[in-house]
């Protein structure tokens, strides 16, 4: 038997008054991946998060999480499922290891598997030892503990709302490496507006603007892609690089041409015909020839692309 | 239901670990204490008022035990229901804008087991601070009057409480349906106000839970009690005002 989607979102809307959050938004997110949900502040991440964890309505389309419907079987559903709001909020009188217990008992785990879970999640969260109310916790703290509480039932899917958006450095890196862990045995959807966090850990993306899906791939095919249109070729000697450039013009490949001293970096719409017209452009104008390659793309040259402005 | 015990479970473990544990019964009790003590006052109070008034002669009767009993009811009708209103409204508005509603209400828990967790804490807290409150009153008045007629007393509170248990439900039904904590307290106090006024009138006072209120004194005064209706209504009201409170914050979005 074929296991469900994790996520299927199917001609999801969200309007609010006027405004559309969401627009017929299609997706799915396989089981067992990690899944960057990327897009700029306002994109409307967080409401496509809210309607996938049952806490606001879509205005039309469809919503399944592990196959429930998410509008319908929301006990169901909630309990296979683990959240981290943005901004997640806590009972400022309760010990971390408290709020874990609580959110356990609302699972309804036994007693024992509570103990451990929570031992061990307090360990990975970096706050075994901390005895303080989690009135006093920093944003980072809280942040930890937030993960640490959407773990708690050991969830099939695991949806993150920016949760490395308040960390420093090393908490984010700590925090990456609690996700990529993951892989493989919980599926993890994870928002976010930082590029370097989903092409760090992400085997797939998902890019929002302005309420749409503009593209969803995977990492490797969307980088692939990127640099299959860059070229980079290195010559030598004064004025080398705007005489090959001037060689290049006019060659209905070529979508634009940049000179930098002595590179000259190309995106083309046809790299064979590229591959194959460019060393008899580098003899023409009778440059030397240092390096000629294809430049390497990344996930930033992607959003750039789609989105028309970079990500952070 | 779902959740619905562990949800009242951290509700009664954060009366006892915050701020709700005095505020409610320390009034109750600070008014089972002084009520009383103003009752035994009160006269020498007048008395020298009086005095520095040239011609004006006041007769006071002589304080009775009575007199305590309905100071403290005094007490409760202003100062208790007041503190019930402010103290209410806030109850589901206050997750809601920490966004701890929001952690607790993505796991395994309902809204309806949320709403009625968060009313039956505060009743809990309620009742238990109103027989705290009521049982300083006696001590004091018995100390100070001697000889007491606790069942009036008992009984005068008894009714005072199914009134304060509508205003418990009718502050959640508020709270859960204003975002803003002073809304719903204005929201409370209106109801409040409102139901002092139809107290005031036969039909209403007859007929309705509006009656508790001149019920309350004539339950003091020994007076004999018809309180069929006033408190059928009240017990049907609290119901609707629950399941009210329910649908309306299941229909939010958070």
């Amino acid at each position: 038997m074929i296991a469900p989607p994790a996520i299927e979102l199917r001609g999801l809307t969200k309007r609010f008054g006027d405004t559309v959050a969401l627009d017929h938004v299609d997706l799915v997110v396989r089981p067992g991946v990690v899944f960057g949900f990327l897009g700029r502040n306002g994109a409307g991440k967080t409401t496509a998060l809210r309607i996938l964890s049952g806490l606001a309505q879509p205005t039309a389309g469809t919503a399944h999480v592990l196959g429930h419907d998410v509008t319908g079987a929301t006990d169901m559903v909630r309990a296979q499922i683990g959240f981290l709001p943005d901004v997640p909020g806590f009972y400022p009188w309760m010990t971390a290891r408290e709020y874990l217990e609580f959110a356990g008992r609302l699972f309804e785990l036994d007693r024992a598997t509570i103990d451990a879970r929570a031992t061990s999640l307090l360990e990975m969260a970096g706050l075994a030892t901390v005895t303080t109310k989690v009135g006093g916790f920093s944003r980072g703290m809280k942040q930890r503990l937030g993960i640490a509480q959407a773990l708690i039932n050991a969830p099939s899917l695991l949806m993150l709302d920016e949760p490395t958006s308040a960390l420093d450095p090393i908490g984010r890196r700590e925090v990456l490496e609690m996700i990529a862990s993951l892989r493989g045995r919980t599926t993890v959807f994870f928002s976010t507006h930082i590029l370097a966090d989903v092409e760090r850990v992400c085997d797939s993306v998902a890019i929002l603007e302005a309420g749409r899906i503009v593209e969803s791939a995977d990492i490797a095919e969307l980088t692939a892609r990127a640099s299959s249109n860059k070229l980079v070729v290195q010559v030598e000697g004064d004025g080398a690089a705007a005489s090959l450039a001037s060689e290049l013009t006019g060659r209905t490949w070529l979508k634009s041409v940049e000179v930098a001293e002595q590179m000259v970096r190309m995106t083309v719409s046809d790299l064979p015909t590229a591959q194959r017209e460019i060393p008899a452009a580098i003899t023409a104008a009778g440059v030397a020839l240092r390096r000629f390659e294809i430049e390497e793309g990344s996930l930033e040259d992607v959003f750039v692309e789609l989105v028309g402005g970079p990500g952070q | 239901m779902t959740g619905f015990g562990a949800f009242l479970r951290k509700e009664l473990t954060e009366i006892r670990r915050t701020w709700r544990l005095w505020v409610i019964p320390g009034m109750l009790v600070f008014f089972g204490v002084t009520s009383p003590i103003i009752a035994a006052l009160t006269p020498a109070l007048v008395k020298s008022v009086a005095a520095s008034q040239p011609g004006v002669v006041v007769r006071v009767p002589t304080p009775r035990a009575l007199d305590a009993y309905a100071q403290f009811l005094k007490n409760l009708d202003q100062f208790m229901l007041i503190a019930v209103i402010i103290a209410g409204a806030g109850v589901v508005s206050g997750e809601r804008g920490s966004g701890t509603a929001i952690l607790a209400l993505t796991k395994p828990l309902s809204r309806g087991a949320f709403v009625v967790a968060k009313i039956l804490s505060q009743l809990a807290l309620l009742v238990v601070a109103t027989a705290l409150g009521t049982a300083a009153c006696q001590v004091m008045t018995g100390v100070i009057f001697g000889g007491t007629d606790v069942g009036r007393l008992v009984a005068a509170v008894g009714i005072w409480l199914l009134y304060a248990t509508l205003l418990v439900v009718v502050m959640t039904l508020c709270s859960a349906a204003f975002r803003s904590r002073g809304a719903a307290a204005g929201a409370g106090l209106g109801f409040f106000f409102l139901t002092l006024m139809l107290a005031n009138w036969g039909p209403t006072a007859r007929y309705g839970f509006f009656g508790l209120w001149p019920a309350m004194s004539s339950a003091l005064a020994g007076k004999e009690l018809s309180l069929g209706w006033p408190v059928a209504t009240a017990v049907i009201a609290i119901a609707v005002g629950t399941v009210a409170a329910v649908r309306v914050f299941e229909r939010q979005e958070l």
